[in-house]
């Protein structure tokens, strides 16, 4: 039974086909690494699934509904929630703040509420900056909470993304290039967060990322995107060794 | 209904004239618009500026009594009025634009504003101090009026007249942006100023300075913005401190229409645009059995920029831009 | 010097005698406004006072009851002492009718991010919807008796007018928001134009807005048998309706919605990522910031008696868009600072100074100071982007207690 299923997606950018017949099938509960050469796809796929990009061909289904002609907010609402890239954090919001937003689905205040400050929402409001703080306190940024997110280091505002992601409770968590600019050390704690996450949340988790080690270590599953297309998908082992993906990233002629 | 048509010449001449004065100063917009992502919100007020400068030029020629004949004085003083206005430009995003190349998007947007009522203020200022009035009624260097027997090609057309004054507007304008274009296309600043609003970081790598390319972007926007402004003076023969914003918002309207950044566009989403608001203007009370006056020709306008903007927004000519994700 | 630090040091935390200095302040310059015969310098400073007071360390209670003091007690008993109180209540309704636009506004470009350059057509929306059914013109629309309405339709139209204005916010959100960025400055300017354009024109074919001769005759505001003509009656008016409209912002500023905002501005494709609906939301700041000017628009008609075209133009959402700028975008004590420096600056000083000038040393018509707004608008909106984006009083965000957001979540089941 899968979580995730995708079939024949297509998305052209003027000539250029980004992703090509891509079909993808994701187990619940499991941790899946999406490689490939920078170019490879693998950023549209993200945003073709979480309704940034509209696809051209192809089907996206969730537990069975299907995420087309949804928008981002609504696929957000069904449980898919992502990081980005380069980064996009609420930079004049507080860490605690961002954790809120994330939050918004959950919260039921109107603006009658609001006006009114009704104590239904007053009980709501602080409840939901003490469950942010904990969720804050998840990715070890509990005494940043006040602190602006444009002011955090580089390898915290990718922590707050994961906890912001959280607090839309999703059934899949995507991230993209979660270690990109860290350093050793901070891969190494990202690593453990990640697989920590998992557990701690019951989520499905869908990674992309150029950090080997780390994709090698914590993935169940890897697929391997090149000029769009799926050229391999399989356990790290059998990756590792399939000449095809060597190809990719090496060169014709590599292998032989 | 009929005189709609048989008035259709002389529409199609007033239209055109507008049109021109809507295409040139629209190509300030998006050349501006191509490299720096910036509405110059200023630039219609560069414009005025330029119809104050050279309306007063003229004016002191005559109080000296230095005469000459009329197609040199022309001449003249658009050359003078283009350097000023281009001066202008590039000291407008000097102070107004380049500290802010880095900020929020709608930083930029509000010291434009702020320049465009400085520059309304400053030349009411001037005008009043010199004429006692802001409004400012120059002389025409060209008198004359000709005819065009648009009647005699098809037989209910009426004629249609045009000013010399018009075919000058009309002649110099074409002849602005035939420069424009080959020297956007085909000289090696033009060249320069392409790369940097493809890509101003890679542009700079290739060794091009990225200050001066946009300086001389503005200066060239402004310069023909002010020359057109002369031209205007002399078609309309008066101006106020006050021209400059909503015509600045039609010419920013025609640029949009054309596809904004694309500069053959601008050209003819000006002249496009010229001429429906001049059949607007003309025929709206007609077509709406009297319920829509003329009033309404500038509500005809923004009709026109907000649908394109809400359906078409990356114009007729431009391609669509997705955001980076 | 070291003294003197210290003594600073002591007199920022120590709140009895910055209430003490408050106290004296407040006590000086309203004791000068009464006494002295039309003294500005005296004016401002008594307005000046709620700045002070907004800088004191003073508990949120202690500055709302001194504040509301000083807004309900003090200003209208210090301005009562001469001949210019009249003078005086004028320039107070007015700031507190900015102010209130100014909020409004602030919701939408300070919260949301949204550059509105067209606000004040919901402002005339509000003055429109009131005047036409207070005036005759109702009269010759409906033909019925029952037109022009009594004054005491007043206070359900403050309602109404909010109400209408939030309809149009979202009539002309609809559209207008599918634009993105710098786009939505230009079409929401064309938009105000329009409007302008309009009233200006509906005389024919059937006359709604009596065209560019505007409605007069206006009901005033009337409540069990008392009418409202003047100014310092207006005064007490504007005063409820704008506290209900601080408290309202103040609310939303950290709710869901607020947020919601927020986050919009900062990132619209992450904010959309995390659930956030964008049409909706930015429709609901059009809408909610629309009703602010709708209500202050009706207020405006039924004072002036007289509404028409020429008091809706481009200047007129410039200003307010400069008073949220000045102030600091989203910052709500900034946007009221802004507001009412902006409006005393036009309704006061500016005149002021051109009497002054004038009367001592002759200077061209040209000249005067009252004549130059425009450049000083323009000197200032340059100067704050440069200089200084984030305003005056630049937005704070909300602190939490690190302590209390440790304790476990009260279950509301």
């Amino acid at each position: 039974m899968s979580l995730l299923q995708i079939k024949g997606l297509t998305k052209q950018f003027g000539g250029l086909t980004a992703v090509n017949q891509v079909d993808i099938s994701i187990r619940p509960k499991s941790i899946t690494a999406i490689i490939g050469p920078n170019g490879a796809g693998k950023t549209t796929l993200f945003n073709l699934i979480t309704g940034i990009y509209k696809p051209d061909k192809g089907s996206i289904s969730l537990a069975g509904t299907s995420l087309l002609n949804r928008k981002p907010n609504q696929i957000a609402g069904l449980g898919i929630a992502r990081t980005f890239q380069n980064i996009r954090l609420f930079k004049e919001m507080t860490a605690l703040e961002n954790i809120l937003v994330g939050m918004h689905n959950h919260l039921t205040s109107n603006l009658f509420g609001t006006l009114f400050r009704l104590p239904r929402v007053r009980l709501e409001e602080q409840n939901a900056a003490k469950h942010a703080y904990q969720l804050l306190e998840t990715v070890h940024l509990a005494d940043k909470c006040n602190e602006l997110s444009k002011n955090l280091s580089y390898g915290e505002q990718r922590r707050l993304e994961i906890a912001r992601a959280l607090a839309t409770k999703p059934k899949i968590l995507f991230l993209d290039e979660p270690a990109a600019g860290m350093n050793p050390k901070e891969t190494k704690e990202l690593t453990d967060l990640i697989t920590q996450i998992r557990n701690d949340f019951d989520l499905t988790i869908i990674l992309i990322e150029h950090d080997m080690k780390l994709v090698m270590k914590i993935s169940e599953e890897i697929i391997v995107l090149d000029y769009g297309q799926r050229i391999a998908s399989g356990n790290p082992d059998e990756i590792r060794t399939n000449p095809r993906v060597i190809e990719a990233y090496l060169g014709k002629g590599a292998v032989s | 209904m009929s005189h709609i048509f048989t008035a259709l010449p002389q529409v199609l001449v007033d239209g055109l004239t507008l049109g021109a004065i809507y295409a040139v100063v629209a190509l300030g917009y998006t050349m501006v618009y191509g490299i720096l992502e910036l509405i110059n919100f200023a630039h219609g007020e560069v414009f005025m500026t330029g119809a104050f400068i050279g309306t007063g030029l003229l004016l002191s020629l005559g109080m000296f009594g230095i005469d000459m004949p009329a197609w040199i004085t022309l001449i003249l003083i658009l050359i003078m009025t283009a350097l000023l206005t281009g001066l202008l430009g590039i000291g407008i995003e000097r102070l107004a634009y380049r500290p802010l190349r880095k900020a929020p998007k709608l930083i930029p947007l509000i010291s434009a504003i702020g320049i465009s009522f400085i520059l309304q203020d400053l030349v009411r200022f001037v005008a009043e101090m010199k004429t006692g009035n802001y409004i400012v009624t120059g002389t025409t260097l060209f008198e004359g009026k000709f005819t065009i027997p648009f009647s005699s090609i098809i037989g209910s057309f009426q004629n249609a007249t045009i000013k010399t004054n018009t075919i000058i507007l009309i002649g110099i304008t074409i002849v602005i942006m035939i420069l424009l274009d080959i020297f956007v296309n085909r000289t090696k600043w033009g060249t320069a100023m392409r790369a940097v609003a493809q890509d101003q970081e890679t542009a700079s790598l290739m060794s091009i300075n990225v200050n001066k390319v946009i300086s001389l972007t503005f200066f060239i926007g402004s310069a023909i913005g002010g020359a057109t402004g002369f031209l205007f003076a002399q078609q309309y023969a008066t101006i106020d401190p006050y021209i400059g914003f909503i015509l600045g918002l039609k010419a920013f309207t025609a640029a949009v229409l054309g596809g904004i950044g694309n500069i053959r566009g601008a050209m003819f989403g000006g002249l496009m645009l010229g001429v429906l608001e001049v059949f607007a203007a003309a025929n709206l009370s007609t077509l709406t059995g009297g319920v829509l006056g003329s009033e309404y020709k500038d509500v005809f306008a923004f009709a026109i920029l907000i649908l394109v903007l809400i359906f078409k927004p990356e114009g007729l000519f431009g391609k669509s831009v997705k955001e980076k994700v | 010097m070291i003294r003197m630090d210290k003594w600073i040091d002591t007199f920022q935390k120590n709140r009895t005698s910055q209430f003490i200095v408050l106290g004296l302040f407040i006590l000086v310059s309203s004791a000068s406004v009464y006494f002295l015969e039309r003294s500005v310098t005296a004016f401002l400073l008594l307005l000046g006072s709620l700045l002070l007071l907004h800088y004191t360390h003073l508990t949120n209670r202690t500055k709302w009851i001194v504040g509301l003091l000083l807004l309900v007690v003090i200003i209208p008993l210090a301005t009562s002492g001469g001949t210019s109180q009249q003078d005086y209540m004028e320039v107070a309704v007015q700031t507190g009718i900015y102010v209130a636009m100014a909020l409004g506004l602030n919701i939408v470009v300070g919260f949301a991010g949204l550059l509105d350059l067209g606000f004040v057509a919901f402002f005339a929306i509000g003055a429109y919807t009131y005047g036409i059914f207070a005036s005759p013109q109702a009269t010759q629309l409906f033909h019925s008796d029952f037109f022009p309405l009594a004054g005491t339709w007043f206070w359900p139209f403050i309602l109404i007018g909010g109400f209408m204005a939030a309809i149009f916010g979202i009539l002309l959100g609809i559209p207008v928001l599918r634009v993105k960025g710098d786009y939505l400055a230009i079409v929401t300017l064309g938009f105000g134009e329009i409007i302008r354009i309009v009233f200006n024109n509906m005389d024919k074919p059937v006359n709604i807005t009596n065209g560019a001769q505007g409605l007069s005759q206006i009901q005033q505001p009337e409540i069990f048998g008392f009418t409202f003509s003047l100014a310092s009656q207006f005064y007490y008016i504007v005063i409820v309706i704008l506290l209900v409209i601080i408290i309202g912002v103040q609310r939303l500023e950290h709710s869901k919605l607020g947020r919601s905002w927020k986050a919009i501005r900062e990132d619209e494709i992450a904010a959309q990522s995390m659930g956030i609906p964008l049409v909706k939301t930015k429709l609901w700041a059009f809408a909610l910031g629309a009703s602010f000017s709708g209500m202050m628009g009706v207020v405006f008609s039924a004072k002036n008696m007289f509404v028409d075209p020429s008091s809706f133009t481009l200047i007129e959402s410039i200003t307010i868009l400069v008073m949220v700028i000045l102030g600091g975008m989203g910052s709500i004590p900034g946007v009221i600072l802004g507001a009412a420096v902006i409006s005393v600056l036009n309704l006061q000083i500016l005149t002021e100074v051109t009497n002054f000038l004038t009367q001592n040393i002759s200077i061209p018509d040209t000249l005067s100071p009252t004549k130059m707004q425009r450049l000083i608008f323009g000197v200032i909106l340059v100067l704050i982007a440069v200089y200084r984006p984030k305003g005056l009083i630049t937005a704070k965000a909300k602190q939490y207690d690190p302590a209390k957001l440790a304790e476990q979540p009260i279950s509301d089941k």
